[in-house]
């Protein structure tokens, strides 16, 4: 509903728009659903000022058409795939996070979300030299943890310095704060954030779902409205800025006691691909496998094993350093 | 394509929703709409008051938005603040330090495991004065279950200061000793009683002024905040909503006021797939608002703790010891008499030879 405003398009001055205010017409698609000669007897206007100035609202507020070749020129063009940094992981994710769209890693507590976001920061940063946008709603975001995670991939501090430089964070805890740093990203913050060099190429949300689940359920009704503006806003910024955007989610028990992803059905539909973080029962304490629950490029449930601690080696090679947690005293450099 | 400004809608501001309601039926659908408007012409258009109208012009106007802060910035935010050691050494070197400030840890355990014994040993461990590694913090306790002692408070504070007298060497660290007495790390804690979650949701919310007042504030102790949700069994999803709510306000405050929040937990039992297993009480949900949980159990005759979340390290276990002294190293058992009594003779020395390999 667009409100009509004098100057909107020539030939709407302040007496006609008074006069259809007195007719009821506040908005263009009163204007646009009403019958124009019947408006133009009321208002004592020329039904054919009246029939031009429908015809330019009509162009200002459609949406066009655009063939399939040119869009997909532009996705070529435009998309970009970022590998996370982890070779089991860029499997499942068919090489990597793609911009223009939002993926989701959901687990239970303790299961490593926190930490592949972590790693997936790092790889952009450092190995891609772009900036990241990390928001925090959990409180788990540890800046040393970051420092750890780049003395395994380098050790020049002034290297390790720039990259951390790279992770611009934020830390909000309710939906509205929330929603207040996504617009304010899109309304030019997301150039300011570029000024330090590299343009941002990803964003974080860790994690959505701790700020929205307590609106959602009991007598509130604004739950899903603020969810769905919150899909919305991340969305239109995943498309508009070429950015991929990365959030996690927790899980619910279903009846058969199976984990399933949290947020409800009508989330379900916002991330193009879906992951689930398991640990694993038996292994070390750092290995978690990761399944792929909905994805529109691959076969869905494929599952791959990895580990913590080796955030940027394959499987099979377990030389050299590690992304431990715990610092190692010597390493062999 | 190129790249449109994002038009907001109005329903995203931060307002009530019959305001928002009645600006949407108006007309107002985004917020560019609102702008460039007088707050009369507003109140005109939409049928609201004029001091609804002044709230959405001013929630509509940007300039909202926090600034970023780079991870270089938060690195070096986090090397200001200490953690605060456990006196037990495998478990200050297992957990980085000590106790962090600035995130939420949770101590879970069965009862009697030794839950209520480690919060007062924060209390006085926090106040331990800057110039012997401490934080020289105050400590708020909130107190749901009535297990708070202070005489066991006294005991620990007493110990503390014994420990720091005997590692006071120069001039500024004596200075600091006549300061760091049994009673002034007494006047130092503050200690809430809440009867039933009403009451602890409402001293969290007042809670950011009380911390505003108090910026020597560096610990904030919760003990236990299952009791006072357990009783609510006929609406478990209002529980789990509650208890989500409290979760966010106890990070913002640690983050925000740069103050430690460590929360007690009891255990329940889970079944999964047929076998038993204890786990945290209070549900999944919960178990995302700590950052770091720590597991105290007995083993045989040793009383292990497992790191089982931590953003910054791995999962470990380590052994503890709880003594007249509070929580200390496994391998002071010798010297110091162990608060549960060993019943075999031969169990005490088996259980030494353990802590010796």
């Amino acid at each position: 509903m667009v409100v009509l405003l004098v100057g909107m398009c020539p030939g709407l001055d302040e007496d006609l728009l008074q006069s259809l205010r007195a007719a009821d017409i506040r908005t263009v698609e009163d204007l646009v659903s009403s019958d124009i000669e019947d408006l133009a007897q009321k208002c004592s206007v020329s039904y054919k000022a009246l029939f031009a100035i429908r015809r330019v609202l009509l162009a200002q507020n459609t949406a066009f058409p655009v063939s399939g070749a040119d869009l997909y020129e532009e996705l070529l063009s435009s998309t970009a795939i970022l590998s996370t940094g982890n070779p089991s992981l860029d499997k499942l994710l068919d090489s990597g996070l793609y911009t223009g769209e939002i993926t989701e890693l959901t687990g239970g507590p303790g299961s490593g979300k926190s930490q592949v976001c972590f790693g997936v920061a790092v790889h952009i940063a450092y190995q891609l030299k772009q900036s990241v946008i990390y928001i925090d709603t959990t409180g788990g975001l540890t800046a040393s943890r970051l420092l750890q995670m780049l003395q395994t991939e380098t050790n020049n501090t002034d290297e390790q310095m720039e990259a951390l430089q790279r992770i611009h964070t934020f830390r909000l805890f309710d939906v509205g704060a929330l929603l207040d740093c996504l617009y304010g990203l899109s309304g030019g913050g997301l150039h300011k954030v570029c000024v330090g060099g590299g343009s941002v190429k990803a964003l974080i949300v860790d994690s959505v779902s701790a700020v929205i689940t307590p609106l959602l359920g009991g007598k509130q009704n604004e739950g899903m409205s603020l969810m769905i503006q919150v899909a919305a806003a991340l969305k239109t910024m995943a498309k508009d800025f070429n950015v991929a955007v990365l959030v996690t989610n927790h899980v619910t028990r279903s009846s058969s006691g199976e984990a399933q992803p949290g947020l409800g059905v009508s989330w379900s539909h916002v991330p193009r691909t879906r992951i689930l973080l398991e640990r694993v029962e038996r292994g070390a304490s750092g290995r978690r496998s990761a399944t792929l629950i909905k994805s529109s490029r691959q076969a869905c449930l494929i599952k791959e094993d990895f580990d913590l601690q080796w955030w940027s080696r394959a499987e099979g090679e377990k030389g050299g350093e590690t992304s431990g947690k715990r610092k190692l005293d010597e390493t062999d450099t | 394509m190129n790249a449109v400004r994002m038009r907001r809608p109005v329903s995203s501001l931060s307002l009530g929703s019959s305001l928002k309601g009645k600006l949407v039926r108006a007309g107002f659908q985004f917020v560019t709409d609102l702008q460039d408007l007088n707050p009369e012409h507003l109140s005109a258009e939409a049928g609201v008051s004029q001091q609804e109208a002044l709230e959405a012009l001013q929630a509509a106007s940007s300039g909202h938005a926090v600034a970023p802060v780079t991870a270089l910035e938060l690195l070096q935010k986090e090397e200001e603040f200490r953690n605060i050691v456990t006196f037990c050494s495998p478990l200050d070197e297992a957990l980085g330090g000590g106790v962090p400030v600035g995130k939420v840890t949770e101590i879970c355990g069965a009862p009697g495991v030794g839950k209520t014994q480690l919060c007062p040993q924060l209390g006085g461990d926090v106040q331990v004065p800057a110039v012997f590694g401490g934080l020289g913090g105050q400590v708020l306790f909130v107190d749901t279950e009535g297990g708070f002692q202070v005489q066991r408070l006294v005991d620990l504070a007493g110990a503390a200061v014994r420990h720091c007298s005997l590692l006071a060497e120069d001039e500024e660290q004596r200075v600091a000793m006549t300061t760091f007495t049994v009673e002034t790390i007494l006047s130092n804690v503050f200690l809430v009683r809440c009867r039933d979650y009403v009451e602890l949701l409402a001293e969290l919310h007042l809670l950011p002024d009380f911390l505003s007042d108090r910026p020597r504030l560096r610990l904030l102790v919760i003990d236990s905040v299952a009791f006072p949700f357990l009783h609510i069994h006929d609406d478990l999803s209002q529980r789990t909503r509650l208890l989500q709510g409290l979760g966010l306000r106890l990070i913002a405050a640690a983050t925000d006021h740069n103050i430690a929040v460590v929360t007690t937990n009891h255990m329940t039992t889970r079944l999964r797939s047929s076998h038993v297993q204890l786990a945290p009480a209070l549900g999944d949900l919960w178990g995302h608002a700590p950052s770091i949980r720590l597991l105290l159990r007995w083993e045989e005759s040793r009383r292990l703790a497992s790191i089982i979340k931590s953003p910054g390290h791995m999962d470990a276990t380590v052994q503890y010891q709880i003594t007249c002294q509070g929580f200390r190293d496994a391998d002071q058992s010798e010297q110091l008499q162990s608060k549960r009594p060993r019943t075999q003779t031969d169990q005490s020395t088996s259980s030494r030879e353990n802590t010796r390999t």
